[in-house]
């Protein structure tokens, strides 16, 4: 089920209703939220509900069994059993089509049968929330919880298709315990939706069909300025579209009573490439820092295995994206910028390199170049390959005297705009957002439904499915 | 409840909620129902469409008797959208149509006659002008067109409108925007790929059904307006590559899918300048059967994407190879042109 769809607001009005009513009967409650994720999650494909429930219980499973083991040992040994047995459908699923085809092509013949598996909506996020329970059992940085709670964890279908990645310490405490029927943040989480409808129906789609898909379909066939324009564009619609996904996800958990950590904060404000992961996509950040690179050693075992450490933990995390060469390289470039990035500030500290002066214009210097290190980060992720991004890149040098076609000033408008408001600081639209919050409710739920309609309204038809569900 | 407290400033209770959930929602159904009833009404049939449409009509009504319908009409047309424009309309832009004057060009004494006709030699400053016309396929194949064809010699205008066909003018009259594409863009090459959707009944452009669907009078109905698109096609003096439907992944629409490629093959025999291409053939198995591999430059490539339907950006190049090297064939189309 698609959040900008009638589907989604009937579905939701509906489980808006049965959650409140049930909220004081913590059992029925409980069996309520987890039937309502499971028909949200079978909307898509009802054949993928065993997979989910299977990874919620082999979650379990190894939490409960490794919790049994008092001797480190064991205990390693069952979580890094609980932990292969969670990943191994998101493997399957994921990287057997690409593997079983690289193999024939060095083989000649398939050694493995070709198949083109279909990857189910949402693996990924709720495999690595399943790795998140085991390790932080393991850890003993949260109990071992009911399996109620955990089947909801893994399933709750606000974050259940494409996050936030939610820690068991953030949600299972939150499951555990009523809401409060008495306040509920109507204002903030309506503030957020239709922004992250707004983000996701006109500037996604809009930015996509004018400029990105026809420029990255046809590099040779456009000119430098389009070029350029379409990867501005494109790192505009990535943003709109999963920070907009992502607005919604936490206002929907919000009118819930569930707190969701913060995904996004203007990432295209950040002056370093390191400051950019810890405003983009923060919670797989997080998550890539606490069960691969902490893991790895991190920065404890000396500086070039920090380094490398650094480069396998983004390179890992691109491959995650997809089992294409281009996101292997995408995250080996960020790892290679964060590894430059270090080596620069370590540099900087021992005196090697001096201090740059302090000016007012160079944190927008640095702004620049760092969302251009990210722009061409982009074009390997969005390109379908290596040698399309090239492609595009090569028409930045070589099409400066071809016609602009694409371009218009609204385009521009868009896509400056979009990533002018980054630049803005946090609190600016809090009047807006205070000015709905005093409304009554018919008032306020009159100015929404006008707000939705004028989204609606500017809109295609049908929206595409978003971008972080194929991840 | 153990995290009772004072409600928090700017918060409501849940009742409270439910009222701005419902009145949004009611809002933004009034103003929207004339476009979502639209929207149902072009749906083929089904429980869906028809509980859509027991919800959607009062409120419609509603809307129009208010007088909410000229606001909200108003709201579209100041957003650069028409309200009357055909549902199919709405969808992903194409490409906007130039006006080109009339090249030269050796035309058909007899239209009705298959003796193909050379097509022009582009030069540098009179590009070869393709248009792509049909569906989500068409689609795909007018993206990536222009990595086969060379853009210094030819000019491709994608006029793919995703869910379209030929048996449902109601929502998207396919006859008319082709009359307008060889008006305004004057197309030296037009590429066709449609059909995927036209397993349903054949209506009018006012709804009324016209041939049912599955009866012994679709595939006539059917043939003859495949006929009378491609005689529009061919009016303006453009030569016509009309690709016919792949091997789907789902068995159960290929009689249907075969069906509808012998009316496009029978039909583009029987008019001049009109020459068909045949995408089973060139996507299947060996054994006959459904297959997303394929070899091309020497590698097993993946070309079909996972919905069984439409192909990847190596399929989709690979069909452009197909219909260019078909053109030079048929049509004398200079190789230099496109990449081979």
């Amino acid at each position: 089920m698609l959040f900008p769809t009638v589907d989604f607001a009937i579905f939701f009005t509906l489980v808006f209703v049965g959650h409140w009513l049930l909220a004081p009967n913590a059992r029925l409650w409980r069996w309520f939220m987890i039937a309502a994720s499971y028909v949200f999650y079978a909307w898509w494909d009802w054949r993928f509900v065993p997979l989910l429930a299977g990874v919620s219980a082999l979650a379990q499973g190894g939490a409960v069994v490794l919790d049994r083991f008092p001797d480190e040992g064991r205990r390693r040994l069952a979580m890094a059993g609980a932990v292969v047995a969670v990943t191994a459908p998101l493997a399957l699923f994921k990287y057997y089509g690409f593997i079983s085809l690289e193999l024939a092509n060095v083989f000649g013949s398939p050694p493995l049968p070709l198949a083109q598996l279909v990857l189910p909506v949402g693996v990924s996020f709720y495999t690595f929330m399943a790795i998140s329970y085991v390790v932080d059992v393991y850890r003993r940085d949260t109990d071992v919880a009911s399996p109620g709670d955990v089947f909801l964890y893994l399933s709750f279908f606000p974050h259940l298709v494409a996050g936030p990645i939610v820690r068991p310490e953030e949600l299972i405490p939150q499951i555990a315990t009523p809401r409060d029927p008495r306040s509920i943040d109507v204002a903030g989480s309506a503030w957020l939706v239709m922004g992250g409808l707004f983000k996701k129906v006109v500037i996604s789609s809009y930015v996509s069909a004018q400029i990105v898909d026809p420029v990255f379909g046809d590099p040779g066939g456009h000119s430098a300025i389009e070029a350029l324009l379409a990867i501005w564009g494109y790192a505009v619609v990535i943003y709109a579209d999963f920070s907009g996904y992502t607005d919604i996800a936490i206002g929907v958990a919000r009118l819930l009573g569930f707190d969701f950590p913060l995904n996004f904060d203007r990432p295209y404000s950040a002056r370093t490439v390191q400051e950019f992961w810890r405003r983009w996509h923060m919670t797989l950040s997080r998550w890539l820092r606490d069960y691969l690179y902490i893991p790895f050693g991190g920065n404890r075992k000396g500086r070039t295995r920090t380094y490398v450490n650094l480069l396998l933990t983004m390179a890992i995390g691109g491959l995650w994206h997809g089992a294409a060469w281009t996101f292997v390289l995408w995250g080996t470039l960020h790892g290679a910028y964060l590894v430059v990035g270090q080596v620069v500030a370590r540099r900087r500290t021992t005196g090697e390199l001096h201090q740059p002066e302090r000016a007012r214009w160079r944190p927008w210097v640095q702004r620049l170049v760092t969302f251009h290190l990210v722009c061409l980060g982009w074009v390997l992720f969005r390109a379908d390959s290596v040698g399309t991004a090239a492609d595009l890149l090569g028409r930045l040098v070589a099409g400066w005297d071809d016609p602009t076609r694409l371009v218009t000033p609204v385009l521009v408008a868009v896509v400056l705009g979009m990533l002018a408001v980054q630049t803005l600081p946090v609190g600016a639209s809090v009047a807006i957002r205070q000015r709905l919050a005093v409304m009554r409710p018919v008032p306020m739920g009159i100015a929404l439904g006008t707000t939705l309609f004028l989204i609606t309204t500017m809109g295609p038809q049908g929206v595409a499915p978003f971008i972080y569900f194929q991840f | 409840m153990s995290n009772v407290h004072d409600p928090r400033p700017g918060t409501m209770p849940a009742g409270r909620g439910l009222i701005v959930i419902l009145v949004a929602l009611l809002t933004w159904s009034l103003l929207f129902a004339p476009r979502l009833e639209e929207a149902a009404e072009v749906h083929d049939g089904g429980a869906r469409r028809t509980a859509s449409l027991i919800v959607l009509a009062p409120l419609a009504g509603l809307s129009d008797v208010v007088g909410l319908t000229r606001v909200t009409d108003g709201v579209q047309r100041a957003v650069g959208l028409d309200p009357d424009a055909q549902p199919g309309d709405e969808d992903l832009p194409v490409d906007p149509l130039p006006d080109v004057p009339t090249s030269p060009q050796p035309s058909p004494e007899d239209p009705s006659v298959d003796t193909p006709t050379p097509i022009r030699t582009p030069t540098p400053s009179r590009k070869l002008r393709v248009a792509i016309i049909g569906d989500s396929l068409a689609a795909g194949v007018g993206y990536f067109a222009g990595r086969v064809f060379d853009p210094t010699l030819s000019r491709v205008s994608r006029q793919g409108r995703i869910s379209t066909g030929l048996s449902r003018p109601d929502y998207f009259d396919w006859p008319r925007a082709m009359e307008r594409i060889i008006a305004g863009y004057r197309p030296d090459l037009v590429i066709v790929m449609i059909g995927e959707n036209d397993g349903q009944h054949i209506r009018s452009s006012t709804g009324r059904i016209e041939a049912q669907a599955a009866t012994t009078a679709w595939p006539p109905a059917y043939a003859e307006r495949v006929r009378e698109f491609m005689s529009i096609a061919v009016a303006g003096d453009a030569r016509v590559v009309w690709v016919g439907l792949p091997v789907l992944r789902d068995r159960a629409k290929w009689s249907g899918i075969r069906r509808r490629n012998e009316i496009y093959a029978e039909a583009a025999a029987a008019i001049g300048d009109v020459e068909y291409l045949d995408a089973w053939d060139l996507f299947d198995a060996p054994d006959g059967g459904y297959t997303a591999y394929l070899h091309d430059g020497g590698r097993l490539q993946e070309v079909r994407t996972q919905d069984g339907v439409h192909f990847t950006p190596i399929g989709y190049t690979i069909l452009v190879r197909e219909i260019a090297r078909l053109a030079t064939e048929r049509f004398g189309l200079d190789p230099a042109t496109y990449s081979p």
